[in-house]
């Protein structure tokens, strides 16, 4: 009987231990669509996660249009939809256990890299205390902690994707200052010169004989 | 009887937690022809472990069995870190040597049907979370909550170490700024100075021109 009881509590705390998993901040490359799966083991488990498009190689225009971002749930419905978003977090509560499929779709022809951050939180609940008395409510709370914790490693994740998306304007900024600036003191002496080859040719004296 | 059931519960549960543990990973579908490559931009000094195998969908599994796909983790300056061909699962794990995009490719192999749909699974885990809980637990002899709370604070110290990285950035990226800002001031009344440079220059070279030949 003791033994069982032990058992039983080995087995409430491996539950709880065996917490939902998440994936580091990938980077992939969007040409048309690009889908990621993610397993969510519990039906009501918070899927939460932040995507930033990094690679801005936008010509004239301030702000790019943006990708859409489109979230189904392992019965082929729609979960979350963001349309024309350049970076974005999102939150969900899971309808069902199951593989979730998330995909970016490139509208434009050329192709975004997406930085993206997928976490899958589990907390018990007092269903799950119910189930075993041996379930310190400690652990439930350890879990909470633990989900506010991801929380913030999300948000910094998020800061991260952005500030390297800044870090790239920035440096095209920089380069773009140095090099029209050059190209443009260069046109600027071409132009003048050509003016004054110009003059020249129009009061030679070959010219000058054709007018008398 | 019921001890017996009991531990063998417990011995399926730890079956299937260590299962679901290791298959807590991202899904890729890989493109019948051409790379898929995912990458990261990851800082010096950080541990990286990844695990990556084709899954097999039950419905055509039957269709290739034989199907295998290759890999490629590339550093930031071109370095080959793991290179494997002809493989269906795999793992590796280096220490970042350099700071910048690492980048890891997939591609399947030539011996395979055109139409069928290829799933590899990656487990990447970069950092705080590659570390090996396991062994510390042993090492230190901790157990239950205090082990618990002993990941709490590496997780924490893990997000103060990100911040620290976040505000050193942004202290480059401000200079750069600052930079950029003085420079746009100075080009802007330099090239002003130059047209006004060069239309006086075209004025005086021009009177010289006229007087040379008698014209005015």
């Amino acid at each position: 009987m003791e033994t069982t009881m032990k058992a039983y509590a080995i087995l409430g705390l491996l539950v709880l231990s065996n917490f939902a998993g998440d994936v580091s901040a990938l980077s992939v490359t969007v040409n048309d669509v690009e889908c990621v799966y993610e397993y969510v083991l519990y039906e009501g488990d918070t899927v939460s996660g932040n995507f930033v498009v990094v690679d801005h190689d936008i010509f004239w225009s301030s702000d790019h249009p943006g990708i859409d971002f489109i979230v189904s749930s392992p019965g082929g419905n729609v979960v979350q939809t963001m349309k024309g978003t350049s970076g974005e977090k999102f939150e969900f509560k899971a309808p069902q256990s199951g593989m979730y499929k998330f995909c970016f779709h490139n509208p434009y022809s050329t192709p975004e890299t997406v930085s993206f951050y997928i976490h899958v939180g589990h907390i018990p609940n007092e269903h799950d205390l119910a189930k075993d008395e041996h379930l310190d409510p400690v652990n439930v709370k350890i879990a909470e902690l633990r989900e506010a914790l991801e929380s913030v490693t999300a948000e910094q994740k998020y800061l991260k994707a952005r500030d390297a998306r800044h870090r790239h304007t920035n440096e095209s900024t920089h380069k773009r200052v140095i090099f029209y600036t050059i190209a443009e003191y260069i046109l600027l002496a071409v132009a003048s010169g050509l003016q004054v080859v110009y003059i020249r040719r129009l009061f030679s004296k070959s010219v000058a004989y054709n007018r008398v | 009887m019921a001890t017996k059931l009991a531990w063998r519960a417990v011995i399926v549960f730890i079956w299937w937690c260590v299962i679901t543990t290791t298959t807590q990973a991202i899904w890729l579908d890989l493109p019948n022809s051409g790379t898929k490559c995912v990458s990261e931009d990851i800082h010096n000094n950080v541990v990286v472990l990844a695990d990556y195998s084709v899954i097999n969908n039950q419905e055509d599994s039957h269709l290739h069995p034989g199907a295998t796909i290759s890999v490629k983790v590339t550093s930031p300056y071109g370095n080959n870190l793991h290179h494997k061909e002809n493989t269906t699962h795999g793992q590796f794990a280096f220490t970042t040597t350099e700071s910048g995009n690492y980048l890891a490719c997939f591609w399947v192999d030539g011996n395979h049907r055109p139409g069928d749909r290829l799933t590899v699974s990656l487990e990447w885990r970069v950092g705080i979370a590659a570390k090996d809980w396991e062994s510390v637990a042993k090492k230190e002899k901790i157990e239950g909550v205090e082990f618990e709370l002993t990941k709490l604070e590496g997780a924490v110290e893990a997000i103060h170490e990100n911040l620290i990285y976040l505000k050193t950035r942004e202290v480059e990226m401000r200079q750069v700024s600052e930079k950029t800002n003085a420079r746009v001031a100075w080009f802007s009344i330099m090239s002003l100075g130059v047209c006004i440079g060069a239309s006086a220059l075209q004025v005086w070279y021009l009177k010289r021109f006229f007087h040379k030949k008698k014209l005015i």
